[in-house]
C-alpha cells in the first residue's frame, strides 16, 4: 500500500472523481428522467443571480430563470410527477429556466421581470421561431427589454409543434453564458389518426405494457410518425468560469474611498472563451444522472438519465444553448431527426409526401440556438444471439413475430419486443451457467476483465437470464455494481456524451461534464420517472 | 487529473495476485464454423477475424518530431497492414501458423492434440506487440452478413508502467449495439494487461463506421487510439450485369430476411428508391464496380475507395502523457492535423512510414498514405471519419466537386426513397461523425490525366505542423489513366 501512495504526486486528485463518481451513485438507482416542466398559456419569469453546484465542488455564480409567481399545481407536468415534487413550481431561479410547456394553437404571454443585480442592465427574452410582440418594457437592440426592477411582456401564437429554445436577447454573449436560456415545448393538437398503418397512442395513465406513462403527448408533431413512447429533452451549454467570477465581482462591487464600481457589465471579457464546465441541462456528469428536482441542486432541477424498454420509440429533445457545438453521440442506436426548431423535415416525393426526410444520425451535433426532435430506439435486432439467454432445456418462452419481427402480442411478457429472428439462439459456445449452448463466442475469465460500475453482470438482458448465466451470487468478480444491479435490474447501459471527448471532463477532471448513461432496462423492471 | 478505474483496479490485482491461477492470458477466437456460417454453398457473408494488440508506440510528425502514443497495432493481417489495407482476415488465413496475414501468436493447441484452438504462443505477441502502435489504429472491413471475431490482446504500456491501463474496442455508430461488446468500460468489462478479449458482431447494414478505445476518451483518444472500420454493402455480390433494384425489392416481401425489410421501421437504412432499370456495370478496371451502400439504383457507385481518418495530436498532451504528470484537458489545443495519422507532405508519402521507438527498434508506425487516385472519367469514394477530440473540423476540394452521399453510415435517402444527396466543396465533421463523399471525377472534358487537386482545410490554421507554418490537414488528387484497384497505384 505504500506503493500505491507514493507513486503519484498528484494521488488525492486522482481519488477524488472516485469518490465523485461513488456519491453521485448514491442517489441514482431510482432516478430517472422523462421532459418535465410548467404548462398554461401565461408565465411570470423572473430573472435573478445565485448559485449553481458543479461536481468538483464549486458554485458557480449565474444568472437564470425563475418563477415570480408560482404556478398552480395542476400546471406542472406531466401529470404522474404532480403536484408532490418540491421546486417543481420554480420557487428560485434556475438552469435552464422553466420548461414551459404549451398547447400549438394557443396565445402564450411571458412576463419577464429583471431582478438581476444592477449592474447588469436591461434583460429580454427571445423565442426564435414565434411572431412576438412585446409590450411594456423600453426598446432594446433585438426587442423590448425590461430595465433593472422592470417587466415586459411578450405575447405570441404557440404555431409551431415541437421543441423550441428560448434565450436572453440583451447582451447575449454575457447574459446566456451566465445561465439565461430555456426550452419551449409546443404539443401538437392535430395528429392525423394513421399514417403508414402507424396510429399514436393517446396519453393515458398506462402504457400498454401496464407500466406509467409519462409523456407530454402522443407525438411530437402533427404526424402520425412521430409518435413516441417515452421522452427526454437535453439542452447543452458551456460554463467559462472566468467569466461567471467577472460578472460576480462587478455585480457585489462595493463603492469605497478610491474604489469606484462599474456601472455596467460592458468591462466582463468574453473573448477568448475558455470553458472550462460541459454541462447538460445545467449539470456535468455524475449530478446530471441524479433526480430531477433533487433537493442538493436547487437552481438545477433537470437531469439527464434516460432509461427505456426495448422497442419503446423514444424522443430525444435536444438544443444547444451555449456557444459551442457539441458533437452528442448516442451509443446504442441512430436517431432519426424529426425536424428543428419545431419545423418538420418531410420529403419532396410527390407520390409520398408525407414520408419523414430527416437524416438518420448517430451523431446529434447541438448548434448554439438549435433545438432538434428525434426518435431512438433499441431492440437488438440483428446480434444474431437471444439477448435473454433463452433456449436452454426446459425453456418454455415464446417468440411469435409481428409484420415487423418483433413479439409485440403480449406486451405484459418479460421479452416484450424480442427479435423473434434470434430466439433461442445462443451467445456462448459452452455456458457456465443455464442459456442455450452451441453459439459463437466463449467468453473469457471474468478474472482478466475490470468490470464497470453500470456493468449489468453478464452480456444477457435482465436479473433472470443473469442470474442463470453467472449464478445466484449475481455475477463475475466482483461483484456488486453498483448502478445497475445484476438481480433487480441488469439493463444494458449505453453511454450518451459529447464526442469532442475533452467536454466529458469537469474543470480538467474525467469523468465528468457532457456525459450520461442511458439504461436499456428489461421489460420486467419498472421505470420509475417520478423521482 | 484522472482516472475512474486506477484505484479500483489497483486494488482488485492485488487481491487477485492471491488467489487466482486459471485466469486466461492471450487467446483468440475465430471459430471455422458457426451456426449461420457452416460451410453451405447458400451461406451468406463469411466468417471474418481480426486481432489487434492495445498498447503503446511512437509516431514521427510532418516536422520530424518523434511523438509517443497510446495505441493500436496489428496481431493479424500484417503484411495487408503495411500494404495499407484492412487486417480482417478470413478463417483460413487468420487461423494460418505460416501465412504472413495470418494471427500472430496462433500455434497448435497441446491440450487439444495439438490442433487450432486460438490457443497461442504469448511470446510472439508480446514481441510484436510491445510498442507496436499505429495511427491510425488498424483498420477493419468487413461485408454485410459477416460474423466478425475481433480479438484484443493488451500487451500493456512500456513507456507508462504506473498505469496498467485497460482497453476497450467501441464500434462506433453500431446499431442495435450490445452493450456487453459495446467497449464502454463503465457499462461493460475492459481487458487488463496480458488479457485477450474477443468481441463478436454480426455485420451491421452497410456504411462507414469507425472504432476507438472507450477507456479515459479524452485522454486516449487524443493520445491515438482510433482506427477505420467499415462495412460493404450485399450490393456489391449482386452479379455483374444484372439489375440492381430487384434484389433490394425482393429484401420488402414478407417472406424475405426480416433483418433487412424497411417495413415501417423508422430508422431503416435502405428505403426502396423509385424503380429504376440500372444493372451492376463494371467500374474503369473493368471489374463488377463496388457501391458504397445498398442503393438499387447505382447512386453510390464508385471506382476506387479511400478511407480517411481526420484527427489532431496536441504535443504538449502527448508529451505529459508519457512523462507521468498530471493532464489538464481543458488546455488541450492540437498542433498536428492528421489525414490518417500524417499531416502533409507526409500525407503524399507512398508506403507505411517508421518510427524508432526508445528500444532503438523500429516500427510501421503510419501504414497508410492518403494520396487520392482517381482513373480518368472515375469516381473515388472517400470514407471520412472524424476522431479529433477537440474541435470541428473542416475538409474542402479544390476543383473536384464533393459529391455527398452517404452521413453517419447511412445512405443519404430519405423514407419515400427520395435521395438526398448532394454536392458540395468542403464538408465539416465533428468528432464522432462520418460522411461518405464521392469526387466525381467522371466529367472527362474538365478531369484528365496528369493533374493534381488538392484537399485541404479552410481552417487555416490548421495548414500547419505545429511551429511548421505550411502542412497540416491536406492531401493531393491525382487523375491518373487508370488506377490499380488493389494497390490503387496510379499508372
Amino acid at each position: 500500500m505504500s506503493q500505491m501512495n507514493t507513486k503519484k504526486p498528484n494521488s488525492i486528485a486522482r481519488l477524488l472523481p472516485v469518490v465523485m463518481v461513488a456519491l453521485g451513485m448514491l442517489f441514482t438507482a431510482t432516478a430517472h428522467a422523462t421532459t418535465p416542466g410548467i404548462t398554461g398559456t401565461s408565465f411570470s419569469i423572473n430573472a435573478e443571480a445565485n448559485f449553481i453546484s458543479q461536481p468538483d465542488g464549486s458554485m458557480i455564480y449565474s444568472w437564470g430563470y425563475g418563477c415570480l409567481t408560482p404556478p398552480a399545481a395542476s400546471s406542472f407536468v406531466p401529470a404522474p410527477l404532480s403536484p408532490t415534487v418540491a421546486g417543481a413550481a420554480c420557487p428560485t431561479m434556475q438552469i435552464p429556466g422553466p420548461t414551459l410547456i404549451v398547447r400549438e394553437g394557443t396565445t402564450v404571454s411571458v412576463t419577464l421581470t429583471n431582478n438581476l443585480p444592477t449592474a447588469a442592465g436591461n434583460t429580454s427574452i427571445l423565442f426564435p421561431g414565434f411572431t412576438v410582440t412585446p409590450s411594456n418594457g423600453v426598446p432594446g437592440l433585438l426587442t423590448q427589454e425590461a430595465i433593472h426592477g422592470g417587466t415586459v411582456t411578450y405575447t405570441f401564437v404557440a404555431n409551431k409543434p415541437g421543441t423550441h429554445a428560448y434565450y436572453s436577447g440583451t447582451q447575449g454573449d454575457l447574459q446566456v453564458e451566465m445561465g439565461l436560456y430555456g426550452a419551449i415545448v409546443v404539443i401538437p393538437t392535430a395528429v392525423p389518426a394513421n399514417v403508414a398503418g402507424t396510429t399514436c397512442r393517446a396519453v393515458a395513465t398506462n402504457l400498454p405494457d401496464g407500466q406509467t406513462d409519462y409523456r407530454l403527448a402522443a407525438s411530437a408533431y402533427d404526424h402520425a410518425g412521430t409518435c413516441y413512447d417515452r421522452e427526454y429533452l437535453f439542452q447543452f451549454s458551456e460554463i467559462d468560469p472566468n467569466i461567471h467570477s467577472q460578472a460576480e465581482a462587478i455585480a457585489k462591487c462595493v463603492a469605497a474611498t478610491g474604489i469606484t464600481c462599474p456601472g455596467n457589465m460592458n468591462t466582463v471579457v468574453t473573448e477568448n472563451y475558455h470553458p472550462a464546465y460541459f454541462l447538460i441541462n445545467g449539470r456535468s456528469m455524475p449530478d446530471d444522472m441524479d433526480t430531477n428536482y433533487a433537493a442538493q441542486y436547487p437552481h438545477q432541477p433537470y437531469n439527464g438519465n434516460p432509461h427505456m424498454h426495448p422497442g419503446e420509440n423514444v424522443l430525444v429533445r435536444v438544443i444547444g444553448q451555449g456557444r459551442w457545438q457539441h458533437p452528442f453521440h448516442e451509443h446504442g442506436n441512430h436517431v432519426r431527426i424529426l425536424g428543428r426548431d419545431g419545423n418538420l423535415i418531410l420529403s419532396s416525393s410527390t407520390t409520398n409526401p408525407t414520408a419523414l426526410a430527416g437524416p438518420l444520425l448517430y451523431t446529434t451535433t447541438t448548434t448554439p440556438g438549435l433545438a432538434m426532435d428525434g426518435i431512438f430506439y433499441w431492440t437488438g435486432k440483428g446480434l444474431n444471439w437471444d439477448v435473454y439467454g433463452h433456449g436452454f432445456p426446459g425453456d418454455t418462452s415464446v417468440c411469435v413475430p409481428d409484420a415487423n419481427g418483433y413479439y409485440t402480442s403480449v406486451p405484459t411478457a418479460p421479452n416484450y419486443y424480442e427479435w423473434c429472428q434470434d430466439h433461442n439462439k445462443a451467445l456462448e459456445t459452452a455456458p457456465f451457467g443455464t442459456v442455450a449452448g452451441g453459439g459463437p463466442a466463449t467468453l473469457p475469465d471474468p478474472n482478466i476483465l475490470t468490470n464497470g460500475p453500470w456493468y449489468g453482470g453478464s452480456p444477457y438482458l435482465g436479473p433472470d437470464a443473469t442470474v442463470r448465466a453467472t449464478g445466484p451470487t449475481g455475477t463475475t468478480p466482483p461483484s456488486g455494481t453498483i448502478a445497475n444491479p445484476p438481480t433487480s435490474e441488469a439493463g444494458f447501459a449505453f453511454m450518451w456524451h459529447s464526442h469532442n471527448e475533452r467536454e466529458i471532463t469537469t474543470n480538467n477532471i474525467f469523468p465528468g461534464g457532457m456525459m450520461m448513461m442511458m439504461l436499456v432496462d428489461p421489460q420486467a423492471f419498472v421505470i420509475d420517472e417520478s423521482n | 487529473m484522472k482516472k475512474l478505474c486506477q484505484i479500483c483496479l489497483s486494488v482488485l490485482l492485488m487481491g487477485l495476485a492471491a488467489g487466482v491461477a486459471s485466469a486466461q492470458s492471450f487467446r483468440v477466437q475465430c471459430p471455422p464454423s458457426t451456426t449461420l456460417h457452416s460451410g453451405k454453398s447458400t451461406d451468406q457473408g463469411a466468417i471474418k477475424c481480426q486481432q489487434i494488440s492495445g498498447g503503446d508506440g511512437f509516431s514521427t510528425m510532418a516536422d520530424g518530431t518523434q511523438t509517443y502514443m497510446f495505441s493500436f497495432g496489428p496481431l493479424s493481417g500484417l503484411a495487408d497492414i503495411q500494404a495499407g489495407l484492412p487486417g480482417t482476415e478470413p478463417v483460413s488465413i487468420f487461423n494460418s501458423v505460416v501465412d504472413p496475414n495470418g494471427a500472430v501468436g496462433i500455434t497448435p493447441d497441446p491440450n487439444a492434440n495439438n490442433t487450432i484452438t486460438g490457443h497461442v504462443d504469448p511470446r510472439k505477441i508480446m514481441d510484436i506487440g510491445v510498442m507496436n502502435g499505429n495511427i491510425p489504429a488498424p483498420m477493419m472491413a468487413i461485408d454485410e452478413d459477416d460474423e466478425f471475431f475481433l480479438t484484443l490482446s493488451n500487451v500493456g504500456m512500456i513507456m507508462r508502467p504506473d498505469l496498467f491501463e485497460q482497453h476497450t474496442v467501441h464500434f462506433h455508430g453500431y446499431p442495435n449495439a450490445s452493450s456487453y461488446y459495446d467497449g464502454v468500460p463503465d457499462a461493460s468489462v475492459a481487458i487488463n494487461i496480458g488479457g485477450s478479449f474477443t468481441y463478436y458482431y454480426l455485420a451491421p447494414d452497410a456504411g462507414t463506421y469507425f472504432w476507438h478505445c472507450h477507456i479515459t476518451p479524452p485522454e486516449h483518444l487524443q493520445m491515438g487510439m482510433v482506427g477505420q472500420l467499415y462495412v460493404r454493402p450485399r450490393q456489391d455480390r449482386i452479379p455483374g450485369n444484372e439489375p440492381l433494384y430487384g434484389p433490394l425489392l425482393a429484401q420488402e416481401l414478407p417472406t424475405a430476411d426480416p433483418r433487412k425489410r424497411c417495413g415501417t421501421d423508422i430508422l431503416c437504412s435502405a428505403p426502396l428508391p423509385p424503380s429504376n432499370s440500372a444493372i451492376h456495370a463494371n467500374n474503369k478496371s473493368g471489374t463488377p464496380t463496388l457501391y458504397a451502400y445498398n442503393d438499387g439504383d447505382g447512386s453510390t457507385a464508385y471506382d476506387v475507395e479511400y478511407p480517411i481518418q481526420i484527427h489532431g495530436f496536441d504535443p504538449s498532451f502527448h508529451f505529459v502523457g508519457m512523462t507521468f504528470n498530471p493532464e489538464q484537458f481543458t488546455d488541450m489545443k492540437d498542433k498536428y492535423f492528421l489525414l490518417n495519422g500524417r499531416s502533409y507532405p507526409d500525407t503524399v508519402t507512398p508506403g507505411a512510414l517508421s518510427t524508432q521507438v526508445t528500444d532503438g527498434t523500429s516500427h510501421y508506425s503510419q501504414p497508410l498514405a492518403t494520396i487520392i487516385n482517381i482513373p480518368a472519367g472515375g469516381k473515388a469514394l472517400l470514407r471520412i471519419s472524424d476522431l479529433d477530440v477537440t474541435e470541428f473540423q473542416t475538409l474542402a476540394s479544390l476543383g473536384i466537386p464533393m459529391h455527398v452521399i452517404g452521413q453517419n453510415a447511412r445512405l443519404l435517402r430519405d423514407m419515400a426513397g427520395t435521395n438526398m444527396d448532394f454536392y458540395s466543396n468542403s464538408i465539416t465533421l465533428g468528432g464522432g461523425e462520418s460522411l461518405d463523399v464521392i469526387l466525381d471525377a467522371s466529367d472527362i472534358t474538365k478531369y484528365s490525366a496528369g493533374q493534381t487537386f488538392y484537399l485541404f482545410t479552410p481552417n487555416l490554421d490548421h495548414l500547419s505542423n505545429d511551429a511548421e507554418n505550411f502542412g497540416g490537414l491536406m492531401t493531393e488528387v491525382h487523375i491518373c489513366t487508370t488506377v490499380d484497384p488493389s494497390t490503387k497505384a496510379c499508372q
